[in-house]
């Protein structure tokens, strides 16, 4: 825990040097190390060359010319090797001997070889160097390459699980649905429930009514016919005749 | 430092890598630039113990295998270069038997 009083009493300096301690490798250490010895520019990891050094005439490196350059010009080196040569060979300090006459032989015979051959087998011998190169590298290049290919299988997969998530969202909307749906359903099923037992609860009540009704009805005549009495039918029956009699009158 | 040993002035921790044709101790003025009045001063400073003499001929050995033997499109110079040395070489050990040819008396 870096607490800001901590920080101020020193507590964690200690710390945070070790947090900050460079490695071996790191370019600030070499920067140090390169700076207490020596100009770092002077020990830099030395680089194979691709081009060899430059040479004229086959083997004579192209630096002897140009010392020359800043003093004779373009022509010294030449006029110099020709003047040696003449001194040499005038006062025999270089013998004219029979190797002389063998060696120039040979020189045409290397001359013609290299002129003809030179090329053909330079690049033969590029193409071979090439493929050797090419092999030595072929590990680390299909390592490479296999893992730039897992790379993509990786962020192809993450971008498929997003896919997956958009899925599960969409399942879960579908269940959000169904529930909702069964939901709706078993409300309806209550609803219709309650609905068939309050119309049994009417028409019960209906029915009972009708029945007590046509009850006493039944009853309220039966008493009343049975309250009728001899007696009253005659009267009645008479009473009819006479209106009878009084309507045939009319 | 006996045989086989890195010379004296290299720290892998400085220097890295051992290059071979490198000069790990204290730089002096190179040859070409050095005056002719200070180049008896410039002699006498230089290391004239064999295995110093062994030392700079391995670096300027290593100096020549860098530049024109060891380079990937490395060409036919380093063999003609090799063939020239081992001429003047043979010539200088043979000169006192060559000289025995010479055909003109006065010079």
């Amino acid at each position: 825990m870096l607490s800001r009083a901590a920080l101020l009493s020193g507590q964690n300096s200690r710390a945070l040097v070790a947090f900050s301690r460079a490695t071996g490798t790191t370019p600030a250490s070499n920067a140090a190390a390169a700076a207490t010895d020596s100009p770092s520019s002077l020990y830099q990891r030395p680089v194979r060359l691709i081009e060899p050094g430059k040479v004229r005439h086959g083997f004579i490196p192209e630096e002897w010319f140009q010392a020359f350059y800043a003093k004779t010009g373009v022509t010294g080196p030449y006029t110099f090797a020709v003047t040696l040569t003449t001194y040499l060979v005038s006062k025999e300090i270089y013998v004219l001997e029979h190797e002389y006459y063998s060696g120039l032989s040979l020189f045409l015979m290397w001359y013609v070889g290299i002129k003809k051959l030179g090329p053909k087998l330079a690049a033969y011998l590029d193409k071979e160097i090439d493929q050797y190169e090419k092999d030595w590298n072929s590990g680390r290049v299909s390592q490479k390459e296999g893992l730039e290919a897992q790379i993509a299988d990786e962020e192809k997969a993450q971008w498929s699980i997003e896919g997956q998530n958009i899925l599960i969202q969409a399942k879960r909307e579908n269940v959000a649905l169904q529930l909702e749906a069964n939901y709706r359903e078993r409300l309806m099923n209550a609803y219709q429930a309650v609905k068939s037992r309050l119309d049994y609860q009417v028409e019960k009540t209906n029915a009972e009514r009708r029945i007590t009704q046509k009850n006493l009805v039944e009853y309220v005549v039966a008493r009343v016919k049975a309250s009728i009495t001899p007696d009253q039918e005659k009267q009645n029956i008479n009473q009819c005749i006479s209106d009878l009699a009084l309507l045939a009158k009319a | 430092m006996g045989f086989g040993d890195y010379p004296l002035e290299y720290n892998p921790k400085v220097h890295g890598p051992y290059d071979p044709a490198r000069f790990y101790g204290k730089a002096d003025t190179p040859l070409a630039q050095v005056k002719l009045s200070e180049l008896g001063a410039w002699l006498a400073r230089r290391n004239k113990s064999p295995q110093a003499m062994v030392a700079a001929v391995s670096r300027a050995y290593w100096r020549w295998q860098h530049k024109y033997v060891l380079p990937k499109r490395a060409g036919i110079a380093p063999f003609l270069q090799a063939t020239v040395g081992t001429m003047i070489i043979f010539y200088t050990l043979n000169y006192n038997r060559i000289t025995q040819h010479r055909n003109y008396k006065y010079h």
